[in-house]
């Protein structure tokens, strides 16, 4: 029975995936792309914090360290050592991976609760040395010049990553980032890793009696979602031209992508997508109408969000659909 | 050589001495019950034996490795099973998951895995249980299924702690049977127990523990009749009775 469900839910993704590919060709306004363009980031920044928060259980809350790294990482690469962003997107995602092995190995022989603390200490510490450090731009930030075509205006290029002209590129990019960790999640949901996450997430030492060595699957989780969340942060830098320390290390954006997850259901494949097709719209749309005081507002609704679906349903909007169908 | 051979074994809590210089083995095939009034320190045994807890003083050899003081995930490669007083199910996950997680101990391949899971499953009577959720089993299940990931580990030695604790008399029964299939197919069991009607029949020998000492080891019918061990469940006043 469980067979016919993968293969039905794998149609269904196919099905999905190929509507997402269409609809930029269908629907061609600029600010209904970039919107789509953010929901496909923020789920595979999501997806990628669900590795570790949602199915091995590790909740962080600095995930965003990763995103700068990949980020600034790329940046300061192509205007220092004029090194095309694609290179600089897996220097980026290696470095990430070096952070999550140095603030792993100590915080995750404390127990959950310490970790969550040690990880927004440690973004907050990031996010006050980058803006201190005039030689990658402080506070101000990192602009990255426009790549000129043969006429002098902004071109599209594949090699330094920026498309000016046609941002449909952009879009793909995006799309394909969304589905490879969709991917990848269904694969650990499978395997002996996710097998293991979830183990290490329902009884530690359950696990451990069972021959897993905890530590090093902790580790797992975290170095995948680093590096993940490290490429997006590279996508970012190059999407935008812009990277500054508020835009990425700033505390709401790892609560935000947590949120997302969260929202969505963690420990699921679709969670993550899902809770990004709900918030970042409502983000949007919250920011656009309200004017200056969006973003607090966001931030209240957020808050609210988090205690509604604690108290109520902390299964996400996953478990929702499974309660409506009434399994 | 003994399969499991404790040395000396003392472990203290700060000023609490839990286990005070015990020593015993455990020979392959055998079955061993681990007796004592509570509080003797039969749990705290089997913590350290299976690498919970870190001795104090002595040595633990096991399978010829000398495994004092190392991790939990390291002794069960070494193919030490355990099972867990208050039951330690992964609530989220299903029955045939959670065995799983057992069986990849010994494969990283996810078919094979789940086909030695259904083989245990089928071994314990759980295998119409196998999509039920972890968390919603009886208590009875729980303990089944926590024995049967156990088994999915393919251990030489398996500790059961207290598997009959909560169970009725006709679950009981079920439990010596798997209890004495899980022997027939050669793996060597120490259990702790309180229930005497169950140990005393089903184990080859008994150690017998009071206040962290042992206090009497041999045969059961040996030990049912041994002073000391009347004294220590029932009261110095019994031990005359006879």
């Amino acid at each position: 029975m469980k067979k016919t469900t993968f293969t039905q839910r794998t149609i269904i993704a196919l099905v999905l995936a190929l509507a997402l590919v269409i609809f930029p060709f269908i629907v061609s306004s600029p600010v209904t792309r970039n919107l789509m363009i953010l929901i496909f980031l923020y789920a595979g920044l999501a997806q990628a914090w669900n590795i570790v928060g949602g199915f091995a259980g590790q909740v962080s809350l600095g995930n965003a360290i990763f995103f700068a790294a990949g980020g600034y990482t790329s940046t300061v690469l192509l205007q220092h050592a004029t090194v095309s962003p694609w290179l600089g997107a897996i220097a980026g995602a290696l470095l990430a991976m070096i952070l999550a092995l140095i603030v792993g190995w100590p915080v995750f022989r404390l127990g959950g609760h310490y970790f969550a603390i040690a990880t927004i200490a440690i973004g907050e510490i990031a996010l006050a040395l980058m803006a201190n450090w005039e030689a990658v731009g402080g506070a101000r930030g990192l602009t990255i010049p426009f790549v000129r075509d043969g006429s002098g205006r902004p071109g599209d290029t594949w090699f330094w990553f920026q498309f000016n002209q046609n941002k449909l590129p952009y879009y793909f990019i995006a799309l394909a980032l969304m589905i490879i960790l969709a991917g990848l999640t269904a694969w650990l949901d499978r395997n002996k890793p996710g097998f293991y996450f979830r183990a290490i997430k329902n009884d530690q030492d359950a696990a451990r009696s069972l021959g897993v060595n905890v530590l090093r699957y902790k580790l797992l989780a975290f170095v995948l979602s680093a590096a993940f969340t490290a490429l997006l942060g590279t996508f970012y830098a190059q999407y935008l031209l812009f990277i500054d320390p508020e835009s990425m290390l700033a505390l709401r954006l790892s609560i935000l992508i947590a949120l997302i997850a969260i929202l969505g259901g963690v420990g699921t494949v679709w969670g993550p997508i899902l809770g990004s097709f709900v918030l970042i719209p409502v983000g949007e749309l919250s920011r656009a109408h309200l004017g200056g005081s969006g973003r607090a507002v966001d931030l209240i609704i957020y808050g609210a969000l988090i205690v509604l679906i604690s108290v109520f349903q902390p299964a996400g909007l996953m478990g929702l659909g499974r309660r409506l169908r009434g399994r | 050589m003994a399969l499991l051979e404790i040395q000396g074994l003392t472990k203290t809590f700060g000023g609490l001495t839990a286990i005070d210089d015990l020593s015993f083995r455990v020979e392959e095939g055998e079955i061993l019950g681990l007796i004592g009034p509570n509080g003797a320190g039969k749990t705290t045994v089997f913590n350290c034996v299976s690498g919970f807890y870190e001795p104090t003083r002595g040595r633990l050899h096991f399978a010829g490795h000398d495994i004092t003081g190392w991790a939990p995930h390291r002794i069960c490669r070494l193919d030490m099973a355990r099972t867990f007083q208050i039951v330690r199910t992964f609530s989220d996950l299903s029955v045939l998951e959670n065995v799983m997680v057992g069986a990849f101990s010994r494969t990283g391949n996810r078919a094979q895995a789940e086909r030695a899971a259904r083989h245990v499953l089928g071994l314990t009577g759980l295998a119409a249980k196998a999509g039920v959720r972890g968390g919603s089993l009886t208590i009875a299940d729980k303990k089944r299924l926590e024995m049967a990931r156990a088994l999915a580990t393919k251990p030489r030695l398996l500790m059961l702690d207290e598997v009959m604790a909560g169970l009725n008399p006709t679950e009981r029964q079920a439990a010596v049977e798997l209890v004495r299939q899980v022997r027939a197919e050669g793996i060597t069991i120490l259990m702790v127990e309180h229930v005497m009607e169950v140990i005393m029949p089903i184990s080859d020998r008994i150690v017998v523990l009071n206040y962290g000492r042992k206090i009497a080891e041999g045969r059961p019918e040996t030990i049912a009749r041994d002073d000391q061990v009347i004294a220590a469940y029932l009261g110095k006043k019994y031990r005359s009775r006879r």
